[in-house]
């Protein structure tokens, strides 16, 4: 099945060809105290798709990569990915093989050296003492050092993390991802903090992270020039309801204008 | 409404303010103004003292005295800290409340219960601690050295769990979607990120713990105290002058070598 004839699917019915969707969104809400900050957001997204979330801040975007990735719940609706319900149950292990986040920054401890920031993509693995005896003499070390490798860093696998800069730092995280293989990849605004060449670069390194087979990437994004060159698919929210959710090909600036725009009577909420 | 005003006043500064300057103010009355205030003798008391720090002793035979003093203060003191941490990091990770998920039922009263202890072993000073470890194991060392280390457990767990409860929420967050247990969120993000921390005010209590320990000579145990109350007793002020001389070099010392350990940490 391509690509182009999974972005068309609209729906949630099952077609035989693909069997379950990778990720799948069944009438999800959340409110913060008396904020509903998503109202009722259901969508299929199959393996290797590409998807932009798109929307003013406020709009749920990130609440929806954090119930995604399982740090929150819904409070109604369910979420699935390869089958299985994000719940609280599932084990940590579990939950660490199918899905991981990658944020703006902040993710890294800037205390430990790089090579510790990026095993942390094994810890679901791991146990206590593998875990305490890794601080001394770290375990799967190749598996660390290949993916430094393929993000260009390999000379910086010892360096204390906050001495490097911010677009190292964020390869650092990338690489983490790498060495924890979720199924699905998640990453809130991955290059809100870059110039636009080592965003670009940010960009490909999450495509090819993502382009094995069985994967997908949800990426909260702010430039539509970006939307339509590394993604495959779009979805709108605004006011935490999904606008459209179409491939993006067809979005148009129209589209997002639309979708930024401080309407007259709804400018008076105040969404957070 | 009410109780929201009365409960505001009670915070607020103003009633702490109003309760010391009453103090203060009643204090005066107590005193009886017709006598006099100070003992007469007092200032010539002072002035011998004072004069006797030109110069302090530092003949031979005593300088022997007064190093090893200082060697037995640095002891209890080194001693007394290592029991300190070895107690109150644990129960300060405890005390966080970091080991246990956030759901755990556990959480909670585990988190006020070693709390409480904590605050039950600082709130009896070290002075009270060593009398009643005097009284149960007799004048040895290790009264000298559990008498320093169970209050200053109980303030290092407290200050350790406050530092460990602050951490930054990002880095945590994102080790614990890629997998990581309470444990790994603790050896990879509370202590590397909290370390500095950690161990500067472990050093800041070390400095007080050496004048702590040259205090405990007070009931007895040896060190800089046990000769400060020998010369105060010969009337030997220039001795006094030297021991309180040294205390000041040792906790200088400390101070150096604290900022040395903070510095490097904050750089390496």
């Amino acid at each position: 099945m391509t690509a182009t004839s999974l972005n068309q699917r609209e729906s949630l019915s099952t077609d035989g060809s693909c069997g379950v969707p990778l990720v799948q969104a069944q009438g999800v809400t959340r409110s913060f105290s008396r904020v509903t900050a998503l109202r009722s957001v259901s969508f299929a997204i199959g393996e290797g798709e590409r998807v932009a979330v798109v929307g003013p801040s406020g709009s749920g975007k990130t609440t929806l990569l954090n119930l995604l990735s399982g740090t929150l719940q819904p409070d109604a609706g369910s979420l699935t990915i390869a089958g299985r319900c994000l719940s609280q149950n599932l084990p940590r292990s579990e939950l660490a093989s199918l899905v991981g986040i990658i944020h703006q920054q902040f993710d890294l401890v800037p205390q430990l050296p790089v090579v510790h920031n990026v095993l942390a993509g094994r810890f679901g693995q791991w146990g206590m003492f593998r875990s305490l005896f890794s601080l001394v003499w770290p375990q799967d070390y190749r598996l660390a050092a290949d993916a430094l490798e393929q993000m260009g860093i390999s000379d910086k696998i010892q360096e204390r993390t906050s001495h490097l800069s911010g677009g190292e730092q964020q390869r650092v995280a990338i690489a983490r991802a790498i060495v924890q293989s979720p199924r699905l990849v998640l990453a809130d605004e991955p290059v809100a903090s870059l110039d636009p060449a080592r965003a670009e670069e940010v960009m490909q390194l999450l495509v090819e992270l993502t382009q094995d087979s069985g994967r997908a990437l949800i990426a909260s994004i702010h430039s539509t020039e970006l939307v339509q060159r590394f993604f495959t698919r779009v979805i709108g929210l605004r006011e935490g309801q999904l606008q459209f959710d179409m491939p993006s090909a067809n979005l148009t600036q129209a589209d997002l204008t639309d979708l930024y725009e401080l309407h007259h009577e709804e400018s008076s909420h105040h969404w957070h | 409404m009410a109780r929201n005003r009365i409960s505001s006043f009670l915070e607020s500064p103003r009633l702490l303010s109003l309760l010391l300057v009453g103090a203060v103010i009643w204090s005066l009355t107590s005193i009886d103004w017709s006598g006099p205030l100070f003992h007469t003798g007092g200032g010539d008391s002072a002035l011998r003292f004072l004069l006797a720090l030109f110069p302090p002793d530092l003949s031979p035979g005593f300088l022997g005295i007064v190093v090893a003093a200082v060697w037995q203060t640095l002891a209890f003191a080194l001693a007394g800290m290592t029991v300190a941490v070895a107690l109150g990091l644990p129960l300060g990770i405890l005390a966080s409340g970091a080991m246990a998920s956030p759901e755990s039922r556990l959480r909670r009263p585990t988190v006020v219960g070693v709390r409480f202890l904590l605050g039950a072993m600082r709130s009896i000073h070290e002075l009270v601690w060593a009398v009643l470890f005097v009284a149960a194991v007799g004048l040895s060392p290790l009264a000298g050295i559990l008498a320093l280390g169970l209050p200053y457990a109980g303030i290092l767990g407290r200050i350790y769990a406050d530092f460990l409860v602050e951490a930054p929420e990002e880095p945590l967050l994102a080790l614990r979607s890629s997998g990581a247990s309470a444990w790994q969120l603790l050896i990879y993000g509370r202590l590397p990120m909290c370390l500095p921390d950690l161990v500067s005010y472990t050093f800041y209590r070390f400095e007080c713990s050496v004048r702590s320990a040259a205090i405990l000579s007070f009931v007895g145990i040896r060190g800089i105290g046990y000769e400060i109350q020998l010369s105060l007793g010969d009337l030997l002020f220039s001795q006094v002058w030297t021991l309180l001389l040294a205390l000041l070099a040792i906790v200088a010392l400390v101070d150096l070598w604290s900022g040395y350990v903070r510095r490097s940490l904050l750089t390496s």
